[in-house]
């Protein structure tokens, strides 16, 4: 179906239609603004990320080993009956955080297990490497679900400008200029009825 | 030599056989899944291992390498001379029990349910107590240990004050430990004098250095509630000084290089703070304390000792061979920590 079916070529439609697609180019223009942010915001992201994650892994690996020590030697019942003696667990508060309207998870910890004493020292060992990476566990999954919800709307956005762009901003161009068109020729017609009414009563005059 | 130690000693040199070889324990370690390693291990004594499908397949193989350890030790333990039959009841069936002990208390200390706690237990009977299910299914924890006054482990419940005062654990499982090892050492008194020398030598370097880790662990904790000698009531090779010195120590490389052999030698772990290659040393080390002694005399109680030790040894490297199995870890993160493929350091 054409843009420009069921068009009314009035002047008041004109009006109506030069209102709406300047409004709706600022709105590309403020959209247009949000994706440059958003990409800029994502591209700082994805760098630290690098960073981050690179300098995690190698952390997690050492305790991953450090863990993987303990149980090989104590054994996997020693290690969960040591374990369960911790009555300070782990606590955790998640809560919302937003950039440009983004909204994201942000961790924090409420309270940390005490291993103090509890422990044996292989364990406990093992327990340290662990804690001590706890916080850049949760940032970094902070930073990943942060970095991935930008990315959901960056692509949302970036949808919604070339829809914008490509296809809403012309049709409505293209009903404009159809409707000036149909304006023009429609006064020109009437400036030809007029020119025809005028010679024809100058006629009758004479 | 009494008649019933030469039939206990014939036994130990059978059941010998029945022991993995270090290659047996490397090829398990390779093995590339746990399938393949039951496989492995069915063409070995332990025979093919069945293993419940559902849950976690490590507690169940480390269950079933307990129990085969139980069966090896029982079959020596209950058949040894009364003197040695004693000993060895003290170092082995008393130990036993203060893990299950420590863990029940763990388990009712954290609320875990009752059929948790027994799942936990080491599948062998209570030797100075009465049963683990009264232990168990007492109200509280406090009431798991009130339980055990008029036991051997009665010292536990003037413990328990403390261990309110703290809302920790770790007062009771010291003073378990303490009361395992005095049972220990008092349980050696009934062996001859010439086969002491041998197990001494075994605990002692044992409790030497858990001492030393302890004493580690301590390292720049501020609010210290004991004093060392209350901490370790028991010193042998590394003494109460060298443990001070471990406690307020800025660099343990120093303490540790000061230390006679083989102490230098097994806590060099210690500076990467890798402490269960430790453990696996000083298994090492206990397994040539025990290969040494039987070769001393392979016709006396050193052979029996030198069967339970290595049989023991075993044990401990299958449960982790078979946990890195379930987990999919490599061959080479699990032979560091074995003892019997990695003997003699």
């Amino acid at each position: 179906m054409s843009a420009t079916t069921g068009v009314r070529p009035t002047k008041g439609y004109l009006m109506e239609m030069k209102r709406r697609i300047g409004f709706i180019e600022r709105g590309t223009e403020f959209l247009k603004l949000k994706r440059d942010h958003l990409a800029k915001e994502l591209t700082a992201s994805i760098d630290v990320l690098k960073g981050r994650r690179r300098l995690l892994l190698e952390n997690l690996r050492v305790a991953y080993r450090a863990v993987t020590a303990a149980y090989i030697s104590l054994g996997p019942t020693e290690v969960r009956s040591q374990a369960s003696s911790l009555k300070t667990g782990l606590e955790l508060e998640v809560l919302p955080r937003a950039v440009m309207g983004v909204r994201y998870p942000f961790i924090k910890v409420e309270k940390e297990p005490q291993i103090a004493g509890e422990l044996d020292i292989t364990l406990s060992e093992a327990a340290e490497k662990v804690l001590a990476i706890l916080e850049d566990i949760l940032q970094l999954a902070e930073f990943e679900a942060r970095a991935e919800r930008i990315a959901d709307e960056l692509g949302k956005t970036n949808r919604k400008v070339n829809a914008l762009e490509n296809t809403i901003i012309p049709s409505y161009r293209q009903v404009i200029k159809f409707i000036e068109d149909k304006l023009d020729e429609e006064s020109l017609e009437e400036l030809v009825r007029m020119k025809l009414i005028g010679g024809a009563l100058a006629r009758r005059r004479e | 030599m009494s008649p019933g130690l030469s039939y206990v000693v014939i036994r130990s040199h059978a059941l010998m056989a029945d022991l993995l070889t270090p290659d047996q324990m490397r090829i398990l370690a390779a093995q590339r899944s746990l399938e393949g390693f039951i496989d492995y291990l069915a063409q070995t004594p332990y025979g093919r291992i069945s293993v419940d499908t559902e849950g976690d397949k490590s507690l169940a193989l480390e269950k079933v390498f307990y129990q085969k350890f139980i069966e090896r030790m029982m079959s020596i333990v209950d058949l040894a001379p009364a003197n040695i039959g004693d000993f060895l009841q003290s170092y082995y069936y008393q130990r036993f029990e203060v893990i299950n002990l420590k863990r029940i208390i763990r388990g009712k200390y954290s609320g875990i349910p009752v059929s948790q706690i027994m799942e936990s237990l080491i599948p062998i009977a209570p030797y100075r107590i009465k049963s683990y299910e009264d232990l168990v299914e007492a109200e509280t924890f406090q009431d798991s240990v009130r339980w055990l006054e008029g036991t051997p482990y009665a010292s536990l419940v003037s413990t328990l004050e403390l261990s309110e005062k703290y809302d920790a654990l770790w007062p009771l499982e010291i003073t378990l430990s303490h009361l395992n090892a005095s049972a220990v050492f008092k349980s050696l008194e009934h062996l001859p004098q010439r086969d002491r020398g041998l197990v001494r030598r075994i605990v002692q370097a044992e409790a030497d250095v858990e001492n030393f880790l302890v004493a580690a662990k301590q390292r720049g904790a501020r609010d210290r509630t004991h004093s060392p000698e209350e901490m370790f009531p028991a010193t042998y090779g590394i003494n109460l000084d060298m443990l001070r010195e471990a406690m307020e120590a800025d660099d343990i490389r120093s303490v540790i290089e000061g230390l006679r052999s083989p102490y230098n030698e097994i806590l060099v772990p210690l500076y990467e703070g890798d402490v269960a290659l430790i453990r696996s040393r000083i298994r090492q080390h206990v397994y040539d304390i025990a290969k040494k002694g039987r070769f001393a005399n392979d016709f006396g109680f050193n052979v029996v000792m030198a069967y339970l030790v290595f049989s023991e040894i075993e044990k401990d490297d299958l449960v982790g061979v078979a946990w890195g199995k379930t987990q999919g870890i490599p061959a080479e993160d699990i032979l560091k920590y074995l003892a019997i493929p990695n003997f003699a350091y």
